[in-house]
């Protein structure tokens, strides 16, 4: 019956979890409940990301950031009065931003293949399923050596490989990797003590 | 009220439950359980005394728990009859009351309640609404944070007969607030308690907020909304005039509120929608408009009624559109919210509609229904055999057939509508339906199957919903596969089995059970009936190995035209998938076994013998000739 051409909010509808798109009264409730616009980022906005759906604009919801940097951390699910299940069509978005072949602009997760000895540890703590072990051939170690494997567009760069890792082998880069991370720590141990009065 | 209770012709109870409602329209016996007020009504003069001697203070109800009440009291200063009530919960039996009223010697603690029985010729049921309580909505933090209040508790706080006399304060220090944030939608527009829209608390809230400038001017008052929903006459001139005055509107649902645990004061977490960011504001109290929720003993009500409840617990109409008022049961009206949430105009109107709708039936003598109602062959019902069955009385959903072992089924003829469920459920055909008796069905389906059967699709059609939406599909010029026949019925109820049956045997290429959606019905339960019978059926015909897709359950509405045309042209396009060899090899396979399960039809009286019947019956009910 229907001939009009799929739009993009149809694309996402027909990913599992992108079904309740068009339930969004726009209330804001999951906006003023979110971690990651109140600490990250103050465009952070889902409500205004499913409104770019909605009225398909796909380009403008792929550069949002919120397409991004969405936890699945899930504090606006059960508040939603729609019961949408927002970071669903949030990853239904992200994933059809992937098959456009945008990748994230989150600094993720780097494994130095040179000393992973592919305990699987990583794999088990990571909370998005971003890393899988490998059989790959490693410079210097041989043709077919199994290591672990990040997919930068699961990774949220919340760090707990890095964390868990035994041989360090697995970490963020830049501003959060070990050596940062511990200069900092460093910093703040060194830093001169500031008398707080109540 | 107290007009009301002036009026020579009006006689108010209060204080008095049903307990149980006998009858059908025009005469229903209502048995009424006067509760006792420990008070007696002749006597008592309404001096309060005994409130005054009374030294037991309990939280009063009708002031939200705001204000304390003696165990001796009178609910509200308006209260009809003006009788003072003893709360034998809170009661410590020392008597001072008794020596308080001295000589009228009202207080009478032997009291008992009284059952009466009432002849009533019909009945008007204004139960009201109850309030969703927002304690369960912890963001909110209402019952934790003092100064959260709800909508009703502002309106004993501003009402001068209230705890306060009218002074708005802060229920943690007692001064007056300078700020105050109205919340919308607490409770309602939300599917984890009510997803109605309360309909009148944008306009209540604006009212409070008004009502609120109007007394404290300075007072900064913010209502947060998602939308406003000013649809009546003169409710937009007041949300301008509002605005006018001052009072600010947030768009954006707040997420939580929290408080400062030194000055009570709370910050109201939202995002301003229309500005796309984030904000947080200090307010000194917030007000909660909560969501109207139907009354907590609604099911009670509705199963001592016999009225049905849409989804959500409000009572059922009769019609969304055409019959607001009449509820599916004869003589037993709707007013008020109690049928769905509605303001003040609204309620109003209807309970005038609902009183001239209830004077009809007081007026006149004689009650006309339709005259297609079930009756019973009485010779043929094998409870009058003194065999056990009451298969039609269950199936009625209008509990209009009275049955007792050992005598035959008898329909109250003035509470059948007609959907023929009983006809089709019985057994043993002791039951017909007049003008679709089972003769007239059966040559119709004779007719419609006359010619190469195996390219005809029958469709059955209730008369309500998927009537007319073939009807619509034809109106609509929506295009269907024109090997469809259709056979009407009033309800989904009313096909029977057989029929089914008997279409296949004489070679139906398929056949279409159609109704309308359960909650649609326009006999109650009816759809439900027949929709257990169709997965029945279904069951069967996987049994015997039928194509599927040859017999199909669908539920049409009226205005699913679109979906009455689809649904056939599936079917066509089932029937165009089977080869024309195997399709008559599998219904001469199948035909035996329809024959058996069919044969009980063949002991119907036929059409001529029927129309004789329900001839004389017509005599014998009317009392003359025709």
């Amino acid at each position: 019956m229907n001939h009009q051409p799929e739009t993009f909010a149809d694309q996402v509808r027909a990913i599992p979890g992108g079904e309740h798109l068009e339930l969004c009264y726009s209330c804001g409730t999951c906006v003023s409940k979110c971690m990651i616009q109140q600490k990250v980022e103050p465009e952070y906005n889902p409500r205004r990301l499913l409104h770019k759906v909605m009225i398909d604009l796909d380009q403008e919801a792929f550069a949002d950031k919120t397409t991004w940097l969405c936890s699945a951390c899930d504090l606006c699910y059960p508040a939603c009065p729609q019961q949408i299940h927002i970071s669903k069509v949030i990853g239904a978005i992200k994933q059809l931003a992937v098959e456009a072949g945008l990748t994230t602009y989150l600094q993720t997760a780097v494994v130095n293949e040179l000393t992973c000895v592919a305990c699987g540890l990583c794999v088990e703590v990571c909370p998005y399923e971003a890393i899988t072990l490998v059989e790959t051939s490693v410079m210097f170690r041989g043709k077919a050596v199994t290591v672990a494997r990040v997919d930068p567009n699961r990774c949220m760069a919340c760090g707990l490989c890095a964390a868990s890792c035994r041989s360090a082998s697995i970490g963020l880069v830049d501003k959060f990797s070990n050596e940062a991370v511990v200069a900092e720590l460093w910093d703040w141990i060194r830093s001169p003590v500031v008398e707080v009065t109540a | 009220m107290v007009d009301a209770a002036r009026h020579p012709k009006v006689d108010i109870r209060t204080y008095t439950e049903v307990e149980r409602v006998d009858g059908y329209v025009g005469n229903f016996k209502v048995l009424l359980r006067e509760k006792s007020r420990y008070v007696r009504a002749d006597r008592c003069n309404g001096c309060g005394e005994c409130a005054r001697v009374c030294p037991i203070e309990v939280p009063n109800y009708f002031d939200m728990n705001l204000a304390p009440r003696k165990a001796a009291y009178v609910p509200m200063s308006q209260a009809v009859p003006l009788v003072y009530n003893i709360d034998l919960d809170a009661c410590i039996h020392c008597y001072k009351c008794v020596e308080a009223c001295g000589k009228l010697e009202a207080i009478d603690f032997s009291m008992k309640d009284k059952l009466v029985w009432e002849d009533v010729g019909a009945i008007i049921v204004a139960t009201g609404f109850s309030h969703f309580d927002p304690s369960v909505m912890p963001e909110y933090g209402y019952g934790r944070y003092p100064n959260v209040i709800t909508a009703i508790e502002m309106e004993r706080l501003n009402n001068t007969a209230g705890p306060t006399a009218g002074n708005v304060i802060r229920p943690s220090d007692g001064t007056n607030p300078r700020r105050l944030a109205i919340i919308n939608c607490v409770g309602s527009r939300d599917k984890h308690f009510n997803p109605w829209c309360s309909n009148f608390c944008c306009m209540y809230g604006i009212k409070n907020a008004v009502l609120l400038k109007q007394t404290y001017p300075d007072m900064d008052i913010t209502i947060y909304y998602m939308d406003i929903r000013t649809p009546s006459k003169g409710y937009e001139e007041f949300y301008d005039r509002a605005r006018e005055m001052g009072i600010r509107f947030i768009q954006g649902r707040p997420s939580m509120i929290t408080e400062d645990p030194e000055t009570r004061n709370l910050f109201v977490h939202s995002e301003d929608v229309t500005l796309g960011r984030v904000i947080e504001r200090e307010y000194d109290m917030v007000m909660l408009n909560q969501a109207a929720v139907p009354q907590p003993d609604v099911d009670t009500t509705s199963s001592v009624l016999n009225v049905t409840q849409s989804p959500g617990g409000w009572f059922m109409e009769y019609h969304p559109k055409l019959r607001p008022i009449d509820s599916p049961n004869d003589g037993v009206f709707l007013a008020g919210a109690c049928q769905g949430v509605k303001d003040i105009p609204a309620s109003v109107a209807q309970g005038s509609a609902a009183a001239s709708r209830a004077g009809r039936i007081l007026h006149s003598d004689q009650w006309e229904i339709e005259p297609i109602v079930a009756v019973v062959w009485e010779d043929r019902c094998v409870s009058a055999q003194g065999k056990k069955c009451g298969i039609c009385a269950k199936a009625c959903p209008y509990g209009a057939i009275e049955y007792e072992q050992g005598k035959a089924a008898h329909v109250v003829t003035a509470k059948c509508h007609g959907c023929g469920g009983c006809v089709a459920e019985c057994p043993h055909n002791a039951i017909t339906q007049m003008h679709f008796t089972d003769a007239q069905i059966l040559a119709q389906l004779h007719a419609l199957l006359a010619e190469r059967p195996e390219e005809k699709i029958l469709a059955f059609r209730c008369h309500w919903c998927s009537y007319g939406g073939a009807d619509l599909a034809g109106v609509s010029h929506f295009e269907y596969s024109s090997n469809e026949r259709g056979l009407r019925v009033m309800c989904s109820a009313r096909m029977d089995a057989d029929f089914i049956y008997e279409a296949f045997r004489l070679g139906a290429g398929a056949v279409l059970y159609s109704g309308c959606h359960p909650q649609d019905c326009n006999y109650i339960t009816g759809q439900r009936l027949g929709a257990a019978r169709a997965e029945r059926l279904m069951k069967a015909f996987e049994k015997m190995e039928m194509t599927p897709g040859r017999f199909r359950v669908e539920w049409i509405s009226a205005a699913e035209g679109d979906k009455y045309a689809r649904v056939i042209n599936e079917m066509q396009a089932v029937l165009n998938s089977i080869p024309k060899e195997k399709l008559m090899e599998e219904i001469e396979r199948l035909r035996p076994e329809m024959e058996k399960r069919a044969r009980r039809l063949r002991e119907v009286p036929q059409v001529e013998e029927a129309l004789e019947y329900s001839r004389q019956l017509e005599i014998a009910m009317v009392g003359e000739e025709a």
